[in-house]
């Protein structure tokens, strides 16, 4: 027992000294709409452990190298939803991402700030558009009839049917992967049709009709061209694609 | 360039092949009809083919022809089915291999006009 014990709350001392410590490059596109006319490429050295995240480094080059950066977030613990980002290509939550996952030691990792949305500074972006595609799907249980003492029963399988999409955070990943997206700021994004599935598809709710309607516009589900960068993109593991095309295939049912 | 993985490759894909269809479609149409204006004309727009971006386009339209109509397959198969979906990926390499192989039986065929022309 008081072996057990040694061996516990030596380890992770023994492990703390063990960790060695990458230098690394943080490549960052800054843009200040007061100096610049473009956005450029700024470089930063760090050293970061192998377990630190992405937002560990880029507070590091906020609080010690460069006051200036600006980026959201929160809860950085992957719940708030506000720290999304294109690091080495692809969109991701920094606090959801280790250094070890996306460089190796000398190596460099790039941040943009994520895709199609208006860059107010540096990784900060308007999300005004996100969420103005979000109320238009209306994001809120729409149930006229008067409610019961106890609660609405659902049983586990119609539970079921809307428990993946009930799990986005709203962090724009999935929405500013997509390149119709990018290419066409109307299309409401793969974000607001996984929250439009998590009402269509909950039995309680009785405006799926309209929100059907409001996915079979020009703005909505037929612009998905499959392309899965939002699935890939999830930091929720929401496989988006296939919920997109439920709801396309739940349009199209409805019309039958 | 974003880093996507292959749905967007087989989206970029499929819109340049469509694309590529769409023009190849339209000088068809008009070198075909271009006979209303008489054979030398005709012949005057034909000779042009001979071209080696021309010919080298032959293998390419065939290419573009089959990843399209595959890949469209491939689509619908994902919008109808959950499945297709899951296997969304394989798919696609599917259509990759028989983009390929017939590419290449086209490029086998046309040797000969790919070489000498007419």
């Amino acid at each position: 027992m008081t072996q057990t014990q040694h061996e516990t709350s030596t380890a992770p001392a023994a492990a703390q000294q063990a960790l060695p410590m990458l230098h690394i490059k943080v490549k960052i596109l800054r843009f200040d709409p007061e100096k610049d006319r473009k956005a450029h490429w700024e470089t930063y050295a760090i050293d970061a452990q192998a377990g630190d995240r992405v937002l560990d480094v880029i507070n590091e080059v906020k609080w010690y190298q460069d006051h200036s950066l600006t980026f959201r977030r929160s809860c950085m613990h992957g719940i708030c939803g506000s720290d999304a980002m294109l690091i080495n290509g692809r969109n991701r939550l920094a606090c959801k991402t280790l250094v070890r996952d996306v460089a190796k030691d000398g190596g460099t990792i790039t941040i943009e700030p994520i895709r199609g949305l208006k860059v107010e500074k540096d990784l900060l972006v308007d999300m005004e558009p996100f969420f103005d595609s979000y109320k238009a799907i209306m994001p809120y249980f729409i149930n006229e009839s008067p409610a019961p003492a106890a609660e609405r029963i659902q049983s586990e399988e119609e539970a079921e049917r809307m428990a993946q999409s009930s799990n986005c955070i709203l962090c724009a990943c999935c929405t500013t992967s997509c390149p119709i997206f990018w290419v066409n700021g109307s299309y409401l994004g793969p974000a607001a049709i996984v929250q439009a599935h998590r009402f269509i598809f909950d039995t309680r709710d009785e405006a799926t009709e309209q929100r059907l309607n409001i996915m079979n516009q020009n703005t909505g589900v037929w612009r998905c061209r499959t392309a899965y960068n939002c699935t890939e993109a999830c930091p929720r593991d929401i496989p988006i694609t296939q919920l997109i095309e439920e709801v396309k295939r739940a349009v199209m049912y409805q019309q039958a | 360039m974003y880093k996507g993985r292959e749905g967007q490759w087989a989206f970029l894909l499929h819109r340049l092949s469509g694309i590529a269809i769409l023009a190849y479609l339209l000088i068809h149409v008009f070198s075909i009809g271009s006979f209303m204006f008489g054979e030398r004309f005709y012949m005057a727009i034909h000779e042009t083919y001979d071209w080696p971006g021309f010919r080298v386009g032959l293998v390419f339209i065939t290419a573009g022809v089959v990843y399209h109509a595959f890949n469209g397959l491939r689509i619908i198969v994902m919008d109808f089915t959950g499945a297709g979906v899951a296997y969304q990926r394989q798919m696609w390499y599917g259509v990759m291999l028989i983009t390929l192989i017939s590419g290449l039986y086209a490029a086998w065929t046309l040797l000969p006009r790919l070489i000498g022309g007419y």
